[in-house]
């Protein structure tokens, strides 16, 4: 703990900067209607919140309570912005005539009414901010990556717009709803409080269906108020969860009920109904409608949704009290139902020729891996997830802005059509590769999350085989990809195709923070994982020269890296000096002609050979499957909360 | 050294390519037969690959027509570097009874260098193996 | 040091001459089933040393990058074994190496790549899992993942995982693209999807693509060693009687398609798992 008053003062403002400054900006941004200032205003309030929470490693773990901010007091700040966030969600409920949003949000505005004027009393003191490793870990996510996707979003919409034909010009909003939904993790992430907790829960839900109503089309708002049901749904579990916890432990203290397992007195059901609260923001199974509907968006929403907010929500508050279940049959459960989310999402994705919605399902996909290591709640499984927290959110941005750029520039979002796209674009397609390279090979640091996810999960029957499943469905849709991008019969000169500047810095960052963290990973494990693990577990991995070893697994970080690279640069020169070999047309039985993939076909006519991946669609189609899956989650859900009465 | 174990392994590592320009399928029998147990030219390393990319030399048996010598260019230029050409039965080597015919070019000769004749109506397996023997030696020369 | 440099090296050279003649046993064996007499035993060293010699002629300039990943991949996997280090780990490195195979064929426009391509996915779809649960049987045997720890086990694998080694059998048929299960790449290249995977890559790369399916050999006997591993004569003979059986199957059936092998590899080789395996919890 740091007792320097010096330290606390500017650990304050750093927590100012991080969670009242993008509210301040985001209202500027809203009011003040010109492009360059609110690009300035992205650009300085991204790299502030960056640097701050880059200048926030060398000061965790802390905890304070801030009394006021601008002079009122902050939880009667919080108190009054609740209030006027369900009333709001319940006039949304009203416009769009939603009567399942009226009947959750009159549902949650009683409940937090009678939590906050009849339970609560003022003597529970505890500190409402704290922050220590894991949390730590999350604002660095949210406020790097999170800024990079907002900056990439400048160029983005401006070209949206332009597409659209708009008559006037709505980035003002777009840009309010996007730092404001920063700022908001940040809260939600730093909060120790629980209804402050709460409070940021439900701006998230909030942000999310303004971001997905965006363009107002029928199909926008119909998926936005989708999104906003499902996820109220979770908000009403949890202000339950709220009640029953504070009836419980007198203090909605969230280091307390980390710190009290259920043998201790904690009630059972109000974890597992704070799960189902994940559940619904992590888009698990039942709940997968909202996230694919997202798509309708524009693409730098789908990657902030997807990589470093909302999704996180869920792993984040499900990781967080991952102690508290440790040993219960609630923790099982989860582990069960997330390893059941990973192998059903991975089967639909190979199901999937939409690049977004793949990316959705394996969005999916990926947070039920880290839910099942939540479920597992050993030490090595932890680590996988908090390292596959890390990498998904990096990789996963990079790659939904590239599909984003790809989207824009030959208008279709259709893996087909991506078909030889780098004769077109090759940098992105480059790029695109580099980021789905990342995701399923090692020694990559998803890989790694997912080789300490099998060893963990090696005791438990039903989660390592989901788990090997998963993970060979998985790499079957993401090869298909890589590969079509690259399906081109021209080979020429690299002639990287013209980009906004931000966009390029946007990818390159992104691509390049991929690729450090995983060779860097030794570090992050023993630097910020290990402290990250408050020490309710022990730490599974001893580190000798980047080689991370246990008693029964070992696995050569550095070494490998470095091997990779070595094998990297030599195929990298093998292309080049390829470059200057014979090229050839591809086999097409002898009757190719000169221009590519066409053969002469009977009665001399020009015939085009295709061919298409294999989307298995009788095996792996949605409306195959989905069905299905909802059924086994529903009752996977229903032996988690009713396990737990 | 290394060249003088590529020129060895070439030889001893003949993959052909099979490609019938239109013939009666008596030279394309006679050329399967040398697969059989009989012959069994895989004793000396040869494989029937059908693919040019892999082939190192290209059996052709039938008359050349106007249809297909595009696509016997097309084998041709796929085939990776050194190469050789074999032309099996009379209507390789000239067209045979059917050099008159209206759409008839002529021998496999008139459309891409060949290296070996091998005569025959149709050629018997041990000439044809005779042939690309001879077509072995011609990597030699083809260094 | 010296003796990792030493294990290193040996995995590098000796691993695939090994695999080499190997390849050539399996030639001549498969053409005494057809009464045959077959090329001499080095015959693919012949083969690729040819191929390296060729002119490079490519369809894309990627290809040639994803055969030297795809080579590189297999020697680091087999590396990696002979260095005992973690089993699940090569088992990620080898699938690295697959797939950078599938995107090779995959950047090629023919249709015979990217329907072997295609078929060669379905084919990793179908053993990764069974593999993956080998592991896992083994390392709830012994304890450990590590293959050091695995050799060092005092008694024989296979009396314990009698099954999961059968759903090996099941693995490795697939991994070496033996018949029935020939569908990305067909044993003769006449037939309707010529060479599948492999057409479009020539010349040296071609030769890159075999020395690395040397490597993929030796680390799957390498694997099936791991199951006698108590003395070096049962691991020999464990070696040689599941090649021999590969090499019988593989001459006395007939190419079946993927939804066979997807519906019927999947269904056989998770049940004989889960059955081995609760034997191994319940214990």
């Amino acid at each position: 703990m740091v007792t320097n008053e010096w330290n606390i003062v500017i650990v304050e403002e750093l927590v100012f900067v991080l969670i009242v400054l993008p509210f301040l900006a985001a209202i500027c941004s809203y009011l003040i209607r010109s492009g360059a200032v609110r690009s300035f205003i992205v650009l300085a309030t991204g790299s502030l919140m960056a640097a701050s929470a880059l200048l926030l490693i060398p000061r965790v773990p802390f905890a304070f309570s801030p009394k006021a901010l601008f002079g009122v007091g902050v939880h009667d700040i919080i108190l009054a912005a609740d209030f006027f966030l369900l009333f709001l969600i319940l006039y949304f409920g009203f416009k769009h005539h939603s009567l399942v949003i009226k009947i959750l949000a009159l549902f949650q505005i009683v409940l937090m009414a009678y939590l906050e004027f009849f339970l609560i009393r003022d003597d529970a003191a505890f500190l409402t901010i704290y922050c220590d490793n894991l949390t730590l870990i999350m604002v660095l996510i949210i406020s790097i990556v999170g800024s990079i996707i907002c900056v990439q979003a400048i160029p983005y919409m401006k070209n949206y717009e332009e597409h659209l034909d708009l008559k006037k010009s709505r980035q003002h909003r777009f840009f309010f709803v996007m730092i404001l939904f920063l700022g908001a993790m940040n809260g939600l992430v730093l909060s120790n409080d629980m209804v402050f907790f709460y409070f940021f829960f439900e701006v998230t839900t909030l942000c999310s269906f303004l971001l997905i109503a965006h363009d107002g089309t029928e199909t926008a708002i119909k998926n936005a108020v989708r999104a906003l049901w499902m996820n109220s749904l979770g908000g009403a579990a949890f202000i339950v969860a709220l009640v029953l916890i504070y009836k419980e432990m007198g203090a909605l203290d969230m280091q307390r009920i980390v710190h009290t397992s259920p043998a201790a007195g904690l009630c059972l059901l109000a974890l597992a109904l704070l799960c189902f609260a994940a559940f619904t923001k992590a888009a698990q199974f039942p709940f997968q409608g909202w996230l694919l509907g997202a798509m309708v968006a524009p693409t730098p929403v789908s990657a902030l949704l997807h990589s470093s907010t909302m999704v996180k929500v869920g792993v984040y508050l499900v990781l967080r009290l991952a102690p508290a279940m440790n040993g219960t049959f609630l923790s099982q459960c989860v582990a069960l139902f997330g390893g059941f989310t990973f192998l059903a999402a991975a089967a639909l994705a190979v199901g999937q020729s939409n690049g977004k919605k793949v990316l959705a399902y394996s969005t999916i996909s990926n947070l039920g891996l880290i839910f099942a290591c939540a479920g597992l709640n050993i030490p090595e499984a932890i680590t996988a997830a908090i390292l596959l927290v890390i990498f998904h959110a990096v990789i996963k941005a990079l790659l939904f802005l590239c599909v984003g750029t790809i989207e824009q520039h030959i208008e279709s979002r259709d893996i087909e059509d991506m078909r030889g796209l780098y004769a077109q674009m090759p940098l992105t397609a480059l790029t695109t590769v580099m980021g789905v390279i990342m995701m399923i090979m090692p020694p990559f640091g998803v890989l790694l999350g997912k080789w300490m996810a099998m060893e963990a999960a090696a005791r438990n029957l039903y989660v390592i085989i989901m788990i090997a499943l998963g993970s060979a469905l998985t790499v079957m849709y993401w090869a298909r990809w890589a590969g079509t991008l690259m399906s081109d019969p021209f080979a020429g000169r690299f002639r990287p195709e013209r980009q906004p500047l931000l966009t390029w810095a946007a990818l390159a960052s992104l691509c390049a923070g991929g690729g450090v963290l995983s060779i860097a990973a030794p570090w992050l494990y023993s630097r910020m994982i290990i402290p990250a693990l408050n020490g309710n577990y022990v730490p599974p991995y001893t580190v000798h020269v980047g080689i991370l070893e246990n008693s029964f697994g070992v696995f050569p970080v550095l070494p490998l890296c470095l091997v990779a690279a070595l094998g990297f640069v030599i195929s990298i020169w093998a292309v080049r000096r390829a470059a200057r070999a014979r090229i050839i047309a591809p086999y097409l039985s002898g009757l190719q002609t000169a221009e590519p993939g066409v053969f002469r076909g009977p009665m001399n006519r020009l015939v085009k050979a295709e061919a298409r991946n294999y989307y298995l669609s009788s095996i792996f189609g949605e409306e195959r499957l989905t069905t299905w899956i909802n059924l086994g989650a529903a009752v996977l859900l229903t032996l988690l909360v009713g396990g737990a009465l | 050294m290394f060249k003088r174990m590529i020129t060895e392994s070439r030889i001893k590592s003949p993959w052909l390519l099979h490609y019938d320009c239109g013939s009666c399928n008596g030279c394309d029998i006679e050329v399967l037969a040398c697969l059989t147990p009989v012959y069994d030219i895989e004793r000396f390393g040869i494989v029937n690959v059908g693919n040019p990319m892999h082939a190192d030399i290209l059996l052709v048996t039938g008359t050349v027509n106007h249809r297909n010598k595009k696509v016997l260019v097309n084998l041709y230029d796929q085939m990776p570097h050194p190469k050789v050409v074999v032309a099996i039965g009379s209507c390789g080597l000239s067209g045979g009874i059917f050099r008159e015919a209206y759409n008839v070019v002529g021998g496999v000769d008139k459309v891409i260098p060949v290296d070996v004749y091998v005569p025959g109506c149709p050629a018997k397996p041990e000439a044809i193996i005779d042939g690309v023997v001879i077509g072995l030696q011609k990597f030699h020369e083809k260094m | 040091m010296i003796n990792t440099c030493a294990l290193i090296l040996a995995g590098l050279v000796a691993a695939p001459l090994a695999g080499g003649l190997v390849n050539g046993l399996d030639r001549i064996l498969t053409a005494r089933f057809q009464a045959r007499v077959g090329p001499p035993v080095v015959q693919p060293f012949y083969d690729v040393v040819k191929l390296l010699g060729k002119e490079k002629t490519v369809v894309n300039v990627w290809q040639a990058f994803c055969a030297y990943c795809y080579l590189a991949a297999t020697a680091i996997s087999v590396v990696l074994f002979f260095l005992q280090s973690d089993l699940l780990l090569i088992l990620f490195i080898q699938a690295v190496g697959a797939v950078f195979l599938v995107i090779g064929a995959l950047s090629s426009t023919s249709p015979y790549s990217q329907v072997g391509a295609q078929r060669e996915l379905l084919q990793i779809l179908s053993y990764e899992p069974l593999l993956v649960l080998v592991t896992v049987g083994i390392y709830l045997e012994t304890g450990s993942f590590k293959i050091g720890q695995v050799y060092a086990w005092d008694e024989p694998l296979l009396l314990k995982l009698p099954f999961l080694f059968v759903v090996l059998g099941y693995a490795l048929t697939i991994k070496l693209r033996k018949s029935p299960f020939d569908l990305s790449t067909s044993h003769h290249g006449h037939q309707e999807l010529v060479k599948g995977l492999l057409t479009d890559y020539s010349g040296p790369f071609l030769a890159l693509t075999e020395i690395g399916h040397w490597f993929e050999v030796v680390l799957i006997l390498g694997l099936c060693s791991l199951f006698w591993a108590t003395s070096w004569i049962g691991m020999i003979i464990i070696v040689a009687t599941t090649y021999f059986l590969e090499i019988v199957i593989d001459n006395v059936s007939a190419r079946m398609n993927w939804r066979w092998m997807l519906g019927y590899v999947w269904a056989m080789g998770l049940t004989l798992s889960v059955v081995n395996l609760v034997w191994l919890y319940v214990r």
